[in-house]
């Protein structure tokens, strides 16, 4: 059975992904943000903070520097909108 | 070698940068440096335009004087830290000269600005402090939060409301807010509203800490820096700085209005276990902060004002896309890293040293040609500058053609 929370948060994080992927390339939970992405290091705490304030959560930049893929931010943003 | 292989995407992104211009743009070596504003490679001179020599007091007949006869009195080096290797008189005449000048209880030095925001950030905070940081600020202060075992929350650049959601968003507070910010911000050249920071910072019950490293000494009524000129630095809880712009020397400090900050030289690592400035580093130092705070500081700050206005008329009449108002950065932004790197190649062959500033060290993922002028530099200083620019507009074309050369 899907994560509907989970996809819905993916779908977010896609969104918002956008316009630090501008060559379109196909995002999936496993692809690593800056990895494969290409998104730079400043990049990915500016999509922090849009994920931050549509989920009205605080994610800290430690924990940021954990998060390696997609998957895990968002599981990471489902943790802390659930606290 | 395997122990390099994680470098291999800046090692290609250097090497694309070399083969267009046959250079590292990050690894410009000087023959010469024959003053504040001139140096030499090859037998070509160059009018230096991005060297952060705000004051223009490197040069400086009394600084020098001062940093030779450190040497004659007490050595070349310190040997090791304060705490390991004692402290000499020359640091507590800095410290003491510093305090006085911006009217605060405490001031501690450190070996540079780097480690400056290092220490400061890192012993002031501590586990259950939240540390709210400016989105664009330096990679000394993030350095500093990841040296911390506070928690680090990012806010909207210059953004006093958004800093304001942030704090208002955590839930329960454990321990103490820390807000950082910085005077004048490196890259753009842009100014942070400090008094709209302190009304938050200190509604929410949180200590405000700015880095004025690129402030201290044109900002000001004595140069203390935008805490100053926007007349609040009385309230500010600490203020930072560095030796190696306006100081004309190389260390940092931060000073305080809480004169309990002397404690923090007890856990501070990046103070206690490195060594202490030189004694001829810090006497630099002392005689430019005496410079700054009287007449002669007055004059220097008129000039390079009038030189900013004038510089930034100059590009902006050229139809440049600017990042700020007036002040002693000013940065153009380009349409990319290889353009970028082409123009700043064709203006340094030309004569002008500026910087090159791209992501993921400039804001926006921006690519920068940054000038940063000095109160040495003359009116007809800037109308050469202008006018390279102006000339670099005219070569677009051929630069282009070079480019798609290169690249195919």
């Amino acid at each position: 059975m899907p994560n509907t929370e989970a996809d819905q948060i993916f779908n977010k994080v896609c969104e918002l992904l956008k316009p630090y992927n501008p060559e379109n390339r196909p995002i999936s939970m496993q692809s690593g943000i800056v990895s494969d992405l290409e998104v730079d290091s400043v990049a990915v705490f500016d999509l922090v903070m849009g994920l931050e304030d549509h989920y009205d959560i605080s994610i800290p930049m430690e924990m940021v520097s954990d998060i390696k893929t997609v998957g895990e931010l968002v599981t990471a943003i489902k943790q802390l909108a659930e606290d | 070698m395997p122990l390099f292989d994680k470098y291999g995407s800046i090692e290609s992104r250097v090497g694309l940068v070399k083969k267009l211009i046959g250079k590292d743009p990050l690894g410009v070596e000087f023959d010469d440096i024959m003053g504040r504003t001139r140096g030499r490679i090859g037998n070509r001179d160059i009018i230096l335009a991005g060297t952060n020599n705000y004051l223009g007091l490197t040069f400086d007949e009394d600084c020098m004087e001062a940093a030779k006869a450190a040497i004659d009195a007490h050595g070349t080096g310190t040997t090791g830290s304060r705490v390991a290797n004692g402290t000499y008189t020359e640091h507590v005449e800095l410290e003491k000269a510093l305090a006085d000048h911006f009217g605060m209880a405490s001031c501690i030095v450190f070996s540079t600005g780097y480690q400056t925001n290092l220490a400061a950030i890192s012993g002031l905070t501590g586990k259950d402090d939240i540390i709210f940081m400016d989105a664009d600020a330096h990679a000394c202060i993030i350095d500093g939060t990841r040296l911390s075992e506070a928690s680090t929350i990012r806010f909207r650049h210059n953004s006093p409301e958004d800093l304001d959601k942030r704090m208002s968003r955590v839930k329960e507070k454990k321990g103490d807010f820390f807000v950082i910010i910085e005077g004048l911000y490196s890259m753009f050249g842009d100014i942070a509203p400090i008094d709209e920071f302190l009304d938050v910072t200190h509604r929410h019950g949180g200590y405000l800490y700015i880095d004025e490293a690129h402030s201290y000494g044109v900002f000001g009524e004595t140069g203390c820096g935008l805490a100053e000129a926007q007349g609040v630095m009385d309230k500010v809880d600490f203020i930072a700085g560095t030796f190696s712009k306006s100081l004309a020397s190389i260390g940092g400090f931060c000073v305080s209005k809480h004169p309990e900050f002397e404690i923090a030289r007890k856990v501070m690592r990046p103070y206690l276990f490195t060594a202490s400035p030189t004694p001829s580093n810090v006497s630099a130092a002392l005689a430019a902060v005496g410079k700054i705070n009287s007449p002669i500081g007055d004059a220097l700050r008129e000039n390079i004002w009038e030189r900013a206005k004038q510089l930034h008329k100059g590009l902006d009449d050229l139809g440049y896309d600017l990042c700020a108002d007036p002040s002693p950065v000013i940065a153009a932004r380009r349409p990319n890293e290889a353009i970028c790197a082409m123009e700043w190649n064709w203006l340094l062959e030309n004569g002008l040293y500026v910087n090159i500033a791209v992501p993921p060290g400039t804001p926006q993922s921006t690519s920068l040609l940054r000038i940063s002028l000095s109160a040495a530099h003359t009116e007809d200083d800037v109308k050469q500058i202008i006018e390279k620019f102006a000339q670099l507009k005219d070569v677009q074309g051929d630069l282009m053609a070079d480019m798609m050369k290169l690249a195919g």
